[in-house]
Order: C-alpha cells, then structure tokens, then sequence
C-alpha cells in the first residue's frame, strides 16, 4: 500500500482532501435540478399500483378483476395466477438455487401488506382508483403475528461467542445485574419512497431506480431475466434517502420489469408511503438479556448474553443482538446467542447500523445499571473496563479513541457538574437527567474500481458506480482527485450512480467512501504519472531542457520544482499533444484478479472484508453525552443537549461527517422516543404504516447537536485513513437518553421507546 | 371521472396550459404533466411536508390541493425562487452554506417553508424556527443546519 501524506490539513474550505468543502451537488438539490428516479421524463409511460394482501397467512384463491380491467385507461392487472418465465436471483453473497421459478406475485401468503396483484394503467390516477377495486379472496390460515406469539426461537449456532467461564463468574461476582432489553419494529422511512422506471430496447433493460448499489441490483435483474449483467443499467444519480432500504432489488422491480416487457412500454411503479411499510423490511423487533457480574468496585467479572430478533416465516434475517456486546469492555467471561422468532412479516433488513444498534442499546443500558448497583459514575465505570484490545478476537485495535472521545465529550458537556442520585437534578416541575451512550461499527472493507478522465481543456471527470444518497460521496471523491492530481476541486466533474460505471461496493456497512477513495486516488496518481511522463517527453516539451526526471502538479499546471521552472497547464498539454481526452482506470482488488472475480466484488457481498479479517481489530467508536428533560406531570421527555465524541478516523469532509453524524443522532433520538411499529396482533398489520403515526424526529424534537472527532488517520482501516462514519452515529444513542431518563426519573424504561405512559 | 378540464397554472410568474381530470394533484400535475420535478412526492398524504409549494405566497401541501383548485393563484416552486440571472435565492445560498440537506429530496419543500416561514415573521429565534418548520420532515436529520441557514437568511433579510 502506497501512503501519500495529504497535502493539506485542516479545516479550511480549500476543498483539498479533510476541508470543509460544501457539498458540490448542493447547488442541483436546492434549485430542484437534481433527478431522482422516478421524476425521470421517459416517453410513452405507463403507471403501475400495487394491491397488498389483508391477511397474514394463506393463499390468494382468486382475484377479481373484472371491475378494474373495465375502467378507462386499464391496461393490465397482474395477478398470482399469471405465471412469467422468471428466475430465482443469487442473495447478496453469491450463494443461488439454480432453475427456481421466482414469483414476485405470488399465491402464497406471508404477511399482512404482501403485494398480491398489480395494476397497469395510462395514467397514476386511473392505476391507483383501478387497483381500488381488485377483489382478493384468500384461503387463511393460522398466523405468528407478533415476536411474543413466536416462542423461544431457535439459537442460531455460529453467531454464539463464548470465552472463559461465564456463568461461573457471574455466579461468584460480588454485585450482578440482570435485565431485559427490548426494542420495536422500526422503519427508514426515507423521504424519497421507493419505486422505478423499468424500460426494455430489445433485451436490455433499464432500470431508473434509487439504488445504495447499482451493481448489485443490476445483478438481480440480469438473473431474474436470465440476461447478462451488461444487459441491465441501473441509473441512480440521487437517492432520496436510503438508511439500508434501498441496497436490493425488491419484488416490485420485477413486477415493473415485467410489466414494462409485456405491454412493450416503460413502466412506472410508485411504492406508496404506506406500502413501504411491507414492501420491504425494516429493522426487526429484538429482545435481549443481560447479565453482568462485576467486583465490588466495579470491574467487570462475566457478561451473559442472550438475544433474540424476529424474522419472516420464508426467510432468515439476524439482528445480531449480540454485535456489540463482545468489544465494548474488557471481560475475561463471555457468553452470547443469538436467535431467530419467525413471524408473519416482510423480511427484516438492514437498517441503519444493523445489530450494532440494539446490540449497544442493550449492553449500553446494562452497564449503566451496574453502574449504579456498584456505586460509581457512569463514565468512570467505562473507564474502568475500558478494553486495551479486542477480546473477542485477541487482536489489537487499529485504533480506539474511546477513552478519548469520552474524556473529550466529558469535558465538553460538563459531566463533573452531574450530580449523582436519580431525580436530584430539576428545574422546577422539569426533571433533569444526564446520561451516556458508546457506539461502535465495524470497518468493512471492499475494492472498488475508478475511471479518472482528463479532457482536453485539462478538467477531470470521475466516473464510479458508487453512489451518494446524501452521505458526500461526489463531494469526497472530487476532492481526493482534485488532491491526487494537483488540480483545483472546481475542475473536476464526478459522475456516480450507474451501472454501466466502474465498479463499487454498496453504500452500506459505512464501506463506500474508504473503498471508493481509495480506488479514485489510485487511478488519479496513476493519471498524474502519466500527464507528467507525456510532459516530459512530448516532441517540444519545454521540459526537455530543463534536465528535470519528473515535474509536479500543482493547480493545474505541470512545472519542475524550482522556482524558476517553465509551467503549463493541463490543457496547455493536451492541445500540444493533440489529445481529447486521457482515460485512466484503477482498481483496489489484488493484483491478477479474473475478470470473473472483479464481477463478484462488485457485484456480491462475498469479497467484503470484515473488521479482524487482517492483524488487527478495525471498527469506529463514539460517545454521546445527552441531556433531557422530563415534564415530572406528563412524563414528557424532551432532549435538551447532545454532545457526541468520535472516532471515525480521518475525516474527508468534516462539515458532511458531521452532518451524517448528526443525522445518525437524530435516528437515535427518534428510535428512543417516537419510532415504534404498531402490530395488529390480530391480523399481523402494521396499524401505524405511515409518516403520521409512525412518528419520526421533527425539527421541534431536536436540540443542537455538537460533534466532536477525535480520530485521527487509521491506514489499517483504509487507503486514505478514514474509518466509517454513516452507521456509528446512531449507535448508542438510545441507551444514552434511556440512562438520562433513568437518571432524572429513577425509573428504568427497559423496551423502546420511552413513551409517556411508561414514566407516569 | 375522466374527463379532462382544460386549466391554466400560473407557476412561477408564467403561464402553463394544461389539461387534467379533476382527481389530479397539483403535486402530480407539476411532476407528472409540467415536468416541475423540483416539487417532491414524499408520502401524498400531507404527512412530510416535501410537497410544499407557495400559493398566493402561503406554504401548501401540492398532494393535498387539487390542481384545478389552484387556478387563479400565482403558485411558486423550488424553480421559481432564484434570480432570473442564476443568483440563489438567500434561503437557497443558506442551505448550501451551512449544509442543511444530505440526500436532498425534501429539500425543495423545506426551502419554500422556510421562504414563507421568514415572511410570516415566524423566524425570530431558533425555538420559533424549530417550531414553524415542523411541518417538514427531514429523515437525514439536518434539523440542526436548516434552523441556522433560516436563522442566517431571516436576519439578511431584516
């Protein structure tokens, strides 16, 4: 790995590498020029509706068409019984059952809001009031509509982490706790609901839709067309928002696909607000306990842990309750599993740091209450058991400023000035509680490929399939080219989200900007090197004389580093050579990978490195010290004060880190006071399926928010040294406000979210 | 139902001709009809807020106001508040600056909210911000950025 010391540092919106740089798609977002998918103008487009199912087990006997078929402007209703010549698709690691039909409509049921038939209209109006009157008779059969129904589930054997003797020290440990920790159905809701614009030329497919991972979804859609991927271009400029959701390819792509190949014209397919909430899954609901033994000051003898999350009855998806729990502190006895409970749901997914999250909601609270049962503050009880290296796997971290960042947000906050005793801090009828969360995610690691191309007026354009859902990756990546080649950041031109691209992993796992960095200043050192050899040995170089070997960049123009050196600019060279454009394509996946392999990268989980995949143990880190207040009448809780401490690494940008990170806080916020879906136990629906009441954080329900990075360059973790920072910020922040209500109320709100109801 | 009704919009001080079925959204009329895609459908339910246009000046729901209800009214989008030359629109040059967006699909709606939010004097602290922009859900949470772009674009403007 070549390490190149950035150029500059700092905070100086300069725009190089680590400046405060604004986001250069800005300008399109806030004049209403940024197209997303489905605001695409496409000719001679159709509308599709979905119809969802009103039960949660069974099987679709018949439909009734006849009445939607009849209205104007009807084209098609698709239905269970229609059958298309379709193929299972691989999952996201590669692993496929070959010659299985897939149905994305099909007769069986297994959850409440399961599409069941789609209409096809001229327009969104007629297909909306049409699927209106598609009549659906069922054949039920009896459900699981709730994690409690599910039984004790079924232990998933290779997530259980054991070492030392647990319950040996727990039954010997002078204080232990015992607790349960629960958290709901919680949902993304990005702003931009999901859908697309599925068009056929012929056996190519296009496909507008937001993706988190255009080469993926792009590999569904070739496999469940049996096509090849070079058939399929998924195009994704801007997603509204993504938070997990929008990685895969759902069933209601390839109804749009397929409806889009029957009538001969492109097809749009809206998911509606509601709809979203069982079109695809959200976060599933999870329940934990924790034991915890500990010396009689405080240090931590055994961690018992056992953790369960709701799955579909079709699929398993894990929450591993367990994630965190394993790294947060230093413990020579350890014991945790995981399991399953299926249910009648939509699968699960992954939402915003998945597992991570309940799993320090858990932990989090826990070493909170053991805190208290020894007698000493809840910062110095982290302290204390601070972790000087992974247990779990033996390895050292690559980098852990936890201690700092709860020194630092220690500091910041005030925390000395915390008095002790739950209910001893008020203002007036208002009850004040201080609390503290840790958060970590690990660092996931993946190649990535770049195409940098310098034009004849000596501007860059980069080109990535990657994408940027609002996480910065247009900005970071102009920057880390522009600093590469020596070029100022307004001369360069970022193209992402198409497949058709150089590949990238998904945004997801907090894996896109190291991997997509690394691959951009890879190809744009290689496209220096190439601009300097070409200045050097171009027919009337006026280097030629100079007795220079090499030149350098700077601004744009190419000079030896003296300063009485001849220069020209980039556009000076490529005018003198006569080119138009200079294309370099670099990518990070080890020397002498098949072509075949590069496909997996991009295209499958497989090749992902995990965090003690090398020598060391790899993850980002955070502390959140919050501040609320509850209403001592009403128990309203309202947070008043966030200061949150990370380790993230090196920053690219700090101005969109701290946004991301404060984004991920506000997440946090909502997940531990508002976000809960509602269960119908009787018949398995989502009562609260929309924006109303599936309540997520207003502006009213957020107090400011500093951030601070303590981080500094971790070159284990990436090529460029930042660490991820799109999931940690969440992590840990629910926990931080449910030990501040217990501070401030003394009561202990073991299931999320801290409603009212539960402090009155 | 579907007869259509021939109607003129005046979206951002010009004329469009159009022709909808009664049942039509202004919201869908803009996105789907007039291209105006700078509107946002976030939940078509007057939920989120990211359908906010201004009418006669006052911030409505597109997905909550039939198209042919707004005939007669000057409504104004996200593509209409910038100079005529390119210059931003002081809210729109807040917004960049203090990077009150990430993915930016509610954007549009929290800019024109924020327009009339200066206008109807209900920007004269951050709590009367965090309250009279509400209405706009951001799921990115760059809560904290939009009250100090508003902030910083109510003061320019006193």
């Amino acid at each position: 790995m070549t390490l190149i010391e950035p150029r500059k540092h700092g905070d100086a919106s300069d725009g190089s590498l680590g400046s405060r740089l604004s986001r250069l798609d800005g300008r399109r977002k806030i004049t209403g020029s940024a197209t997303y998918a489905l605001e695409q103008p496409v000719e001679n487009l159709v509308h599709a509706v979905l119809v969802q199912s009103t039960i949660a087990s069974g099987r679709v006997v018949s439909v009734d068409k006849a009445a939607a078929e009849a209205l104007p402007g009807v084209l098609m209703v698709l239905t269970p019984d229609k059958v298309f010549n379709m193929m299972v698709a691989s999952d996201w690691f590669g692993n496929r059952v070959e010659n299985v039909p897939y149905l994305p409509l099909p007769a069986e049921v297994n959850y409440y809001g399961q599409a069941v038939a789609a209409v096809i209209a001229e327009t969104f109006e007629q297909a909306r009031d049409a699927a209106r009157l598609v009549k659906v008779h069922y054949e039920e059969t009896p459900a699981v509509t709730v994690i409690d129904q599910g039984g004790s589930g079924t232990v998933t054997a290779p997530m259980t982490v054991e070492w030392g003797d647990a319950q040996a020290a727990f039954d010997t440990a002078d204080i232990t706790i015992e607790a349960e920790y629960r958290t709901p159905r919680e949902y993304h809701v990005p702003i931009e609901p999901h859908g697309l614009i599925a068009s056929w030329q012929d056996d190519q497919l296009t496909i507008w839709e937001p993706s988190q991972w255009t080469h993926g979804m792009a590999r569904t859609y070739a496999e469940w067309f049996e096509i090849p991927f070079e058939n399929v271009r998924i195009i994704s400029p801007f997603i509204g928002g993504g938070f997990g959701s929008k990685g895969g390819a759902y069933f209601y792509g390839a109804v749009a696909a397929l409806a889009a190949r029957e009538l001969a014209r492109p097809v749009k397919l809206a998911v509606t607000r509601s709809q979203g909430f069982t079109a695809y899954g959200g976060r599933a609901s999870t329940r934990q306990t924790l034991k915890l033994g500990a010396s009689a000051d405080g240090v931590l003898q055994a961690v018992i842990h056992r953790g369960a999350n709701e799955t579909s009855t079709y699929a398993d998806f894990h929450e591993g309750t367990g994630a965190a729990t394993p790294i947060m502190y230093a413990v020579n006895n350890f014991s945790s599993q995981q399991g399953l409970i299926k249910v009648n749901t939509v699968t699960p997914g992954a939402l915003r740091a998945p597992g991570k999250n309940p799993s320090a909601y858990g932990i989090e609270c826990a070493i909170d209450e053991l805190s208290y049962a020894v007698g000493i503050d809840p910062l110095e009880i982290r302290l204390r058991n601070y972790a000087d290296h992974d247990y779990q796997s033996g390895k050292p971290w690559s980098t852990r400023k936890l201690r700092e960042a709860l020194l630092a947000g220690a500091e910041r906050f005030g925390w000395s000035n915390r008095s002790a005793a739950p209910r001893s801090m008020r203002d007036g009828r208002t009850l004040i509680g201080w609390g503290i969360g840790c958060g970590t995610f690990p660092n996931l690691t993946n190649s990535s490929d770049a195409m940098i191309r310098i034009l004849s007026d000596g501007s860059v354009e980069v080109e990535s399939a990657g994408i940027d859902m609002g996480q910065g990756t247009y900005t970071i990546v102009a920057q880390t080219a522009a600093d590469a080649l020596g070029v100022s950041v307004d001369r360069v031109d970022v193209k992402l989200g198409d497949s058709v691209s150089a590949g990238a992993p998904v945004a997801g796992g907090s894996m896109l900007a190291g991997s997509i960095t690394g691959a951009v200043h890879k190809a744009a050192q290689a496209a220096r090197e190439e601009l300097i050899g070409l200045a050097l040995n171009a027919p009337n170089s006026p280097f030629s004389t100079s007795g220079a070997n090499t030149l350098v960049i700077e601004n744009g123009r190419i000079k030896t580093s003296r300063e009485d050196s001849p220069s020209m600019s980039i556009g000076e060279l490529m005018a003198m050579l006569g080119r138009e454009k200079l294309e370099v394509k670099r990518d990070t996946l080890p020397e002498g990978t098949t072509r075949e392999e590069q496909q997996k990268a991009f295209t499958h989980m497989s090749k992902v490195r995990g965090p003690t995949a090398g020598e060391f143990s790899i993850h980002s880190w955070g502390a959140h010290f919050i501040e609320v207040r509850v209403d001592e009448d009403f128990g309203t809780v309202r947070v008043s004060r966030i200061v949150s401490a990370f380790d993230c690494g090196r920053l690219y940008n700090p101005k969109l880190a701290e946004s991301q990170l404060r984004g991920g806080i506000i997440m946090g916020i909502g997940q531990a006071l508002l976000e809960e879906g509602l269960v119908d136990a009787r018949n398995g629906r989502v009562v609260n399926n929309n924006l109303g009441d599936y309540l997520v954080p207003t502006n009213a329900d957020v107090p400011p928010i500093e951030i601070l990075s303590v981080g500094e360059p971790d070159f284990e973790a990436s090529v460029l040294g930042g660490k991820g920072v799109g999931e940690v910020g969440i992590v840990g922040v629910a926990p931080a406000i449910a030990n501040a209500v217990f501070h401030a109320t003394g009561k202990r709100v073991r299931d999320l979210p801290i409603t009212l109801e539960k402090l009155i | 139902m579907t007869h259509s009704i021939p109607l003129t919009l005046d979206i951002n001080g010009s004329p469009h001709t159009l022709s909808v079925e009664p049942r039509v959204t202004l919201l869908d009329a803009l996105r789907e009809q007039l291209q105006l895609t700078g509107t946002k459908k976030g939940c078509d339910q007057g939920q989120c807020g990211a359908c906010t246009v201004l009418v006669d000046g006052r911030r409505v729901l597109s997905c909550l106001t039939l198209a042919v209800q707004a005939e007669g009214c000057e409504i104004t989008t996200i593509e209409g508040i910038a100079g005529e030359n390119g210059d931003l629109h002081p809210v729109q040059a807040a917004f960049l600056e203090h990077d009150a967006f990430q993915c930016g699909y509610c954007t549009p709606g929290q800019i024109l909210s924020a327009v009339a939010c200066i206008r109807e004097g209900h920007a004269g602290s951050d709590a009367e911000i965090r309250e009279y922009m509400s209405g706009n859900l951001c799921r990115c949470g760059a809560y904290n950025t939009i009250v100090g772009a508003v902030r910083q674009a109510a003061e320019a403007s006193r």
